[in-house]
């Protein structure tokens, strides 16, 4: 029997109080561990137990426990240089994207639109279109922050799927709503104002922990409650089912000035299965471009590039927090608009 | 060292891009502003919305009752919800049609910004 000692390891790769979960019941599950505590400020675990080979070796035999997970353990303090590295690369990639996306504004693209009729091809149309202008400031944003930390906590694409499933039936029934009470269901200024700040703030929380640089918003992190936290990492593992529908249900609220347009063209159609088929087609219209950012995330969360398209995903998403943010407080009158797109 | 220097470039690279994409955006070099007309003691201002605002800016006579008709011809996107914070105002314009909104003349005053409701485009009314 070798006697029981306590040994730290190197962690790298954890981001939040759930991966500390995700950990030590990973390692707690090594027959000869006998307690394992993670410590997610120093990117320790301190594990307690009768090791029979070298720290080397079992710092091995543990990486392989949660490298699915995509993290590593190790003996030695591994080089903290590699992580700042990834900027080299991550901040020209995402302004090559913010660049496109202000191109794109530019391009007029809303002058393929003529007319008031709306048929369903049209809702569709003017979907395709929305999911790459404005809107996309904002619900591109949010999906691209929500999936990616998602992603990186572990969720799988169950948890991407049932958002978009969300979405596209939430549209559906309150698309129909709206057309059969022949009342918009849209917010009024003050609570869109408030809705945009909201949802700016969310974003840039979501953006700064992507860039998984600053410590202290780690500690934000540590907020949660343990057994909160618990809860999600479990869950994880089996999938939430609730959360991202409503989530995705959520989204036909978001200030989008073209989901606003198709519901007011939804409310004078005046029936249910008009105004249900109206958005639902315009739903499907921007389905291509949020599938693209949600599913592409989950697929990079497992690529040796990962910390690259974190970073890059936490610059851009952060960018579109502070345009929104800008932009909210130029509708509620508060500064001068900073932009014109 | 090396991931310093090319850490630097980057951001170098970085800051040009993100200096000419605000340069791209930013309310600068502006049109000569349009100028509204009167008719029978009423000002009126057009503007048509339809992918943002235009024309972005008139100049108007102070203290004048003016009517605002903004115009929409297959507009679905942001600039078809109106907000004019200084009016309290805020609208879902019908994707064809013409929205006249009022001015007192107590409010013919200064400057008064209108934008859409995500703040993507705007317009100014500029009474002296």
């Amino acid at each position: 029997m070798n006697p029981v000692t306590t040994r730290i390891f190197h962690i790298s790769g954890m981001h939040c109080k759930a991966c500390t979960i995700l950990i030590e019941d990973a390692l707690g599950e090594l027959p000869y561990v006998e307690r394992a505590e993670v410590s997610l400020a120093d990117n320790r675990v301190a594990v307690t137990g009768a090791f029979k080979d070298s720290p080397e070796d079992t710092a091995e035999e543990m990486t392989r426990l949660v490298q699915s997970r995509g993290y590593t353990i190790s003996a030695e303090k591994n080089e903290r240089g590699a992580r700042w590295g990834d900027f080299a690369y991550a901040v020209p990639i995402a302004l090559v994207f913010i660049a496109a996306f202000v191109l794109l504004q530019k391009a007029g693209l809303t002058s393929f639109l003529t007319g008031s009729d709306v048929s369903y091809g049209t809702a569709f149309l003017i979907g395709l279109i929305a999911s790459v202008s404005s809107c996309l400031a904002v619900v591109g944003g949010l999906v691209l922050s929500l999936s990616a930390s998602s992603a990186r906590e572990g969720g799988t694409w169950r948890t991407q799927a049932l958002f978009h499933a969300g979405r596209l039936g939430g549209f559906f029934f309150l698309g129909g709503l709206v057309g059969l009470l022949g009342n918009s269901l849209h917010l009024g200024l003050t609570a869109n104002i408030v809705l945009s700040v909201l949802v700016a703030l969310v974003m840039l929380v979501l953006g700064v922990n992507l860039l998984d640089v600053f410590s202290f918003a780690k500690r934000f992190q540590l907020a949660l409650p343990a057994r909160f936290s618990r809860h999600i990492a479990r869950g994880a593992k089996h999938d939430h089912y609730l959360a991202p529908i409503v989530v995705g249900v959520g989204t036909f609220f978001l200030p989008c000035g073209f989901t606003q347009s198709m519901q007011i063209y939804a409310l004078s159609t005046g029936s249910f299965s008009q105004g249900a088929l109206t958005m639902i087609a315009f739903a499907l219209g921007t389905l291509p471009m949020l599938a693209l950012l949600s599913f592409g995330s989950l697929n990079i969360a497992h690529k040796p590039w990962k910390g690259i398209f974190f970073k890059t995903a936490g610059i851009i998403v952060i960018a579109l927090a502070l345009v929104n943010g800008a932009n909210a407080l130029a509708t509620a009158g508060v500064i001068d608009p900073l932009f014109n797109f | 060292m090396r991931m310093d220097t090319k850490l630097i470039i980057s951001l170098a690279v970085s800051a040009v891009l993100i200096g000419w994409a605000f340069w791209v955006v930013s309310p600068r070099s502006e049109p000569a502003p349009a100028l509204a007309q009167i008719v029978d003691g009423r000002q009126i201002i057009d503007i048509s919305a339809k992918g943002g605002y235009s024309p972005r800016i008139v100049e108007a006579k102070a203290g004048v009752p003016t009517v605002l008709r903004v115009r929409t011809n297959g507009t679905f996107d942001c600039s078809a919800s109106l907000v004019i914070p200084a009016l309290s105002y805020r609208a879902f314009l019908k994707p064809a049609g013409v929205e006249e909104i009022a001015i007192s003349a107590e409010e013919a005053q200064g400057t008064l910004q209108g934008l859409c409701s995500m703040g993507m485009y705007n317009f100014q009314i500029i009474f002296r």
